[in-house]
C-alpha cells in the first residue's frame, strides 16, 4: 500500500494529498509550476470550481493546479496546514481567519499587485480586506447578499401573493407574518391561526430565517437603525430596544406564530439542515432566507424557486460580502504564478460561477454597466426579477456583514454570540433578557472594527 | 542464537515502540512545552511561565466545560456500569441462543463511532425522530432531548449506554470466574437468588467493577464525538464538554498554547480522579487472593 493511501485511510486525505503535491512541485522538472487551489462548497460549487482551474490550466501552459476541495472543518484542516508549512498557494480562508493570518504575515499583500491587475483594482470597497495602512491580504471571495427565497408552487396553493422583488415594496415584517400564517400547515391541513393546530406535526413552514447565521438578521438590524457594534467598534449594541425588536421578532415566528422551526426540526440528519434548495423542491419550508449562493443549487435540482428581497423595519437593508476570503498565501515557491491565479479565480471574463449563479462579482461595473449586468445575468439560470431583486438590491441596499469587519470575531461568536442567539432559538427566555446579559460580555470583548482604507 | 532472537525480538517490537515514541511520547513532550507559551497557529511561541493555567481560573468556559463534563461522567458512568452489568448477567444465564443474543448485545459496539451519532441524531429528533414517535404514541408528551439546554446532556448520557458492549463482555469475563462452589454454599444455606447475588456475585465482581469504573471516568472525561458532531457544544454551551472546548480553542481559535495547557491540565484531572478511585477502592474491593499479592 503506497503511503498515500494509508494517509487516506487515515481520514487524512486532505493532509495526504498536500503532502505528495509538495513533493511533487518540489521534484517538478522541466519548468513545470504546480499550485494548489484549497476550497470549500458544494458538490456543484465543487465541479464548478474544477471547471474554472482547467479553463486557468488552459490558458496558462506549463502550470498545473491542484484542486484541494475541502467540505467540512475548512478551518480545522487550513489551521493543521498553517502548523505543519503545508500551505496550499491560493484559496478560499474563512473571514475571521484571514486576518489573523494577515497579520502573522502567512498571506501576500496584495497591494503592490493591484496596478498590475486593474480588475482587481476596480473592486467595492466592501470587498477588500485590510490588515493595516496598505495591506491587503484578501478580498472576500466573491459578493454575497441575503434574499427571500420562496417556493411559487406552495405560494400559488396557499393563493398568496409572492413577495416582492425590489426593495422599494419590500414587505414590512407584519406582511411577512401575515404571509407565513398561510403558508403554514400541519399535517391535517391546518393553520397555526385555527383551532386544532398541531405545532408538533407541522408539513411545511411558512418561513425559515436563521437566528444563529448572523448574516441572516443583519440587514434586519440595520434596516431598524442599529449595528452590531458602535462607530468605535468597542460597544455591543444588541441590547439596545431596536435590536432586541429583531431578535424578539425571530424568537416569535417559532414560539409564538409557530409559523418557523424551531431548532433540530428541519434536521434531516442531526445539525445538518438540507439545502434551501432541498427545503423548497420538498416543501417542507415555503420561504426561507439565504443567500445568494443557493442560485446555482436552485438551478442544479430544479427547484420552482422565486426570488424576493428582505422585509424591512425603516429603510430596506442586506448584508452583502456574505463570503469566505480568497487570499494567496505566503511563502510558495510561485508567488507571481498565484496572485496570477488569484486574480483569475473570480474573474467573470473567465470564470462561469457568476453566470451559474453561484458568485456575485466584486467589481463594481457588473452593477451598473448595462452590457456587463447582462453578461453574467442574461441567462436562463437568473430569473427574470433578478435585476431588481439582486443586482439593484445588493448595489443600493447593502450593508457588508459585521462578522468580517468586527475583530476578535472568531471568539466572541463562539464564546458569547452564538450560545446567547441559540438560547434565543430555543425560546425559553424572551429574546431581550439573553442580549442584555450577553451585551456587555461581547462589549468586554471588543478590540474594533477592522481597518479600512481606499484602494 | 540468543543475539539473533533478541534483534529480532526488538526488531519485531520496533514499530510499536517507534510509534509510541513518535506518535505519543513525542506530542506530549512538545504540549508540555506549548502549554508554557503563548503560541497560536501561525505565529511563533515564546515562552509565558505558567500563563496559561491561572488564565484558567478566570475563564468562565473552562469551569462550565468542567461542570458539564462531571455531570456527564457522573451519569453516565454508573448508567453503564449497571446496565451492562445486569445485561452480562442475564446473559450468564443459560438460555437457548446465548451465542445469539450475545453477538446482538455486543454489536452496537461495532458500529462506527460517528455513523452511532448520526443514527442518535435521528433518533432524538424531535419531529420524527424514534424517542418522540414512540412517546407519542403511548400519549406522552415528547422532548427536545439534544435541542434543548435542560436535557441535552441527560439526552446524551442515555445515548452513552448503547455503547455497552465492550464493559458487559469484561463483565461476562468476570462472572464466569466466580466459583461455583460458592454459590452452592448459599443454596445449602437456604439462600435465594438475591442472597447470591448479594452475597457472592456482587463481593466477587468488585474487582471488575472497579476495572470498569476506572476506565469508564477515563474514558468519558474526554467525551467529544457527540459534542463535535450533534450539538457543536449547544445550546447556549449546555453540552460544552472538556474535550470539545479544548479542541476548538486549538483549531477553530488557534490558541494552541491555552490549548494545551487546557489538556494537561485534563491529564492531570483525570490522574487524581483516578488515584482518589483507587485510594477509595481499598474499602470495597475484595480481591479473593489479597494475600498473595
Amino acid at each position: 500500500m503506497r503511503r498515500r493511501d494509508l494517509f487516506k485511510l487515515g481520514g487524512l486525505a486532505a493532509l495526504g494529498a498536500s503532502t505528495a503535491a509538495c513533493g511533487g512541485s518540489g521534484s517538478g522538472s522541466g519548468g513545470d509550476v504546480e499550485l494548489q487551489f484549497m476550497y470549500w462548497g458544494s458538490t456543484f460549487e465543487k465541479a464548478a470550481v474544477e471547471r474554472m482551474l482547467k479553463q486557468y490550466e488552459q490558458k496558462h501552459p506549463g502550470v498545473r493546479v491542484k484542486p484541494l476541495y475541502t467540505p467540512d472543518e475548512y478551518d480545522v484542516k487550513l489551521n493543521t496546514l498553517v502548523a505543519s508549512n503545508r500551505l496550499p498557494d491560493v484559496g478560499y480562508v474563512p473571514l475571521a481567519m484571514s486576518f489573523r493570518l494577515g497579520e502573522q504575515g502567512k498571506l501576500v499583500n496584495l497591494h503592490p499587485y493591484l496596478k498590475k491587475y486593474p480588475q482587481l483594482a476596480g473592486y467595492l470597497p466592501d470587498a477588500y480586506l485590510w490588515t493595516g495602512q496598505d495591506n491587503l491580504h484578501g478580498v472576500a471571495t466573491a459578493n454575497e447578499i441575503e434574499l427571500l427565497w420562496y417556493s411559487k408552487s406552495a405560494l400559488a396553493a396557499a393563493g398568496v401573493a409572492p413577495p416582492p422583488a425590489d426593495a422599494a415594496s419590500a414587505w414590512t415584517w407584519d406582511q411577512l407574518v401575515e404571509t407565513a400564517y398561510k403558508l403554514t400547515v400541519d399535517q391535517n391541513g391546518k393553520h397555526p391561526d385555527e383551532p386544532g393546530f398541531d405545532p408538533k406535526q407541522v408539513r411545511q413552514f411558512g418561513i425559515s430565517s436563521s437566528i444563529t447565521y448572523g448574516a441572516a438578521w443583519y440587514g434586519f438590524l440595520r434596516s431598524n437603525g442599529v449595528d452590531f457594534a458602535d462607530e468605535a467598534g468597542k460597544k455591543c449594541l444588541l441590547d439596545t430596544p431596536e435590536a432586541v425588536e429583531v431578535f424578539q421578532n425571530l424568537q416569535d415566528l417559532i414560539y409564538k406564530h409557530r409559523v418557523a422551526p424551531g431548532p433540530g426540526q428541519l434536521a434531516a440528519t442531526g445539525d445538518d439542515v438540507p439545502g434551501t434548495n432541498i427545503l423548497l423542491k420538498t416543501k417542507r419550508v415555503a420561504m426561507v432566507v439565504d443567500g445568494h449562493w443557493s442560485l446555482l443549487d436552485m438551478n442544479e435540482s430544479k427547484v420552482d424557486y422565486g426570488i424576493g428581497v428582505l422585509p424591512k423595519y425603516a429603510e430596506p437593508y442586506t448584508s452583502t460580502q456574505v463570503a469566505g476570503a480568497s487570499a494567496v498565501f505566503a511563502g510558495g515557491k510561485h508567488e507571481q504564478e498565484a496572485v496570477e491565479l488569484f486574480a483569475f479565480h473570480n474573474d467573470p471574463r473567465y470564470v462561469d460561477l457568476f453566470a451559474n449563479g453561484l458568485w456575485m462579482p466584486q467589481e463594481k461595473k457588473y452593477y451598473e454597466d448595462q452590457a456587463a449586468v447582462d453578461s453574467w445575468t442574461k441567462n436562463d439560470l437568473h430569473p427574470p426579477e433578478f435585476r431588481t431583486a439582486v443586482v439593484d438590491y445588493a448595489r443600493d441596499h447593502g450593508v457588508p456583514v459585521f462578522g468580517n469587519r468586527v475583530k476578535n470575531m472568531s471568539s466572541i461568536s463562539s464564546d458569547v454570540l452564538t450560545p446567547a442567539l441559540q438560547e434565543i432559538e430555543t425560546g425559553k427566555r424572551p429574546a431581550g433578557e439573553i442580549l442584555k446579559a450577553a451585551a456587555p460580555k461581547i462589549s468586554s470583548m471588543l478590540q474594533g472594527w477592522q481597518h479600512t482604507q481606499d484602494v | 542464537m540468543r543475539r539473533l532472537e533478541t534483534r529480532w525480538g526488538i526488531l519485531m517490537a520496533l514499530p510499536a515502540i517507534l510509534g509510541f515514541v513518535i506518535f505519543t511520547i513525542g506530542p506530549m513532550v512538545a504540549s508540555a512545552w506549548f502549554s508554557l507559551t503563548d503560541w497560536t497557529i501561525g505565529g511563533s511561541p515564546s515562552f509565558v511561565g505558567l500563563d496559561n493555567y491561572t488564565a484558567m481560573a478566570h475563564d468562565e468556559l473552562f469551569w462550565k466545560s468542567l461542570g458539564t463534563t462531571t455531570y456527564y461522567t457522573l451519569g453516565a458512568v454508573p448508567l453503564v456500569l449497571i446496565v451492562s452489568f445486569a445485561v452480562a448477567m442475564l446473559l450468564n444465564e443459560k438460555v437457548r441462543g446465548l451465542a445469539v443474543w450475545r453477538t446482538i448485545f455486543y454489536l452496537p459496539t461495532l458500529v462506527p463511532a460517528i455513523a452511532n451519532v448520526v443514527l442518535w441524531i435521528w433518533i432524538f429528533n424531535p419531529d420524527f425522530g424514534l424517542l418522540n414517535s414512540l412517546l407519542r404514541q403511548g400519549g406522552l408528551p415528547g422532548s427536545q432531548w439534544i435541542y434543548a439546554e435542560s436535557t441535552a446532556v441527560p439526552s446524551l448520557i442515555i445515548m452513552s449506554t448503547w455503547g455497552f458492549g465492550n464493559t458487559m463482555v469484561i463483565f461476562l469475563a468476570g462472572l464466569q470466574g466466580v466459583p461455583r462452589h460458592l454459590y452452592e454454599a448459599v443454596s445449602i444455606d437456604g439462600g435465594g437468588a438475591w442472597r447470591r447475588f448479594w452475597h457472592v456475585t456482587l463481593p466477587m465482581m468488585t474487582p471488575t467493577i472497579f476495572y470498569n469504573l476506572v476506565v469508564g471516568v477515563v474514558g468519558t472525561f474526554q467525551v467529544f464525538n457527540q459534542a463535535y458532531v450533534m450539538t457543536e457544544g449547544g445550546p447556549n454551551h449546555a453540552t460544552l464538554f472538556y474535550v470539545y472546548y479544548l479542541f476548538r480553542k486549538a483549531f477553530t481559535e488557534s490558541e494552541m498554547g491555552y490549548a494545551s495547557a487546557l489538556a494537561w491540565t485534563l491529564f492531570m484531572i483525570i490522574m487524581v480522579v483516578t488515584f482518589l478511585i483507587f485510594r477509595n477502592a481499598r474499602r470495597w474491593v475484595y480481591y479473593e487472593m489479597a494475600g498473595a499479592r
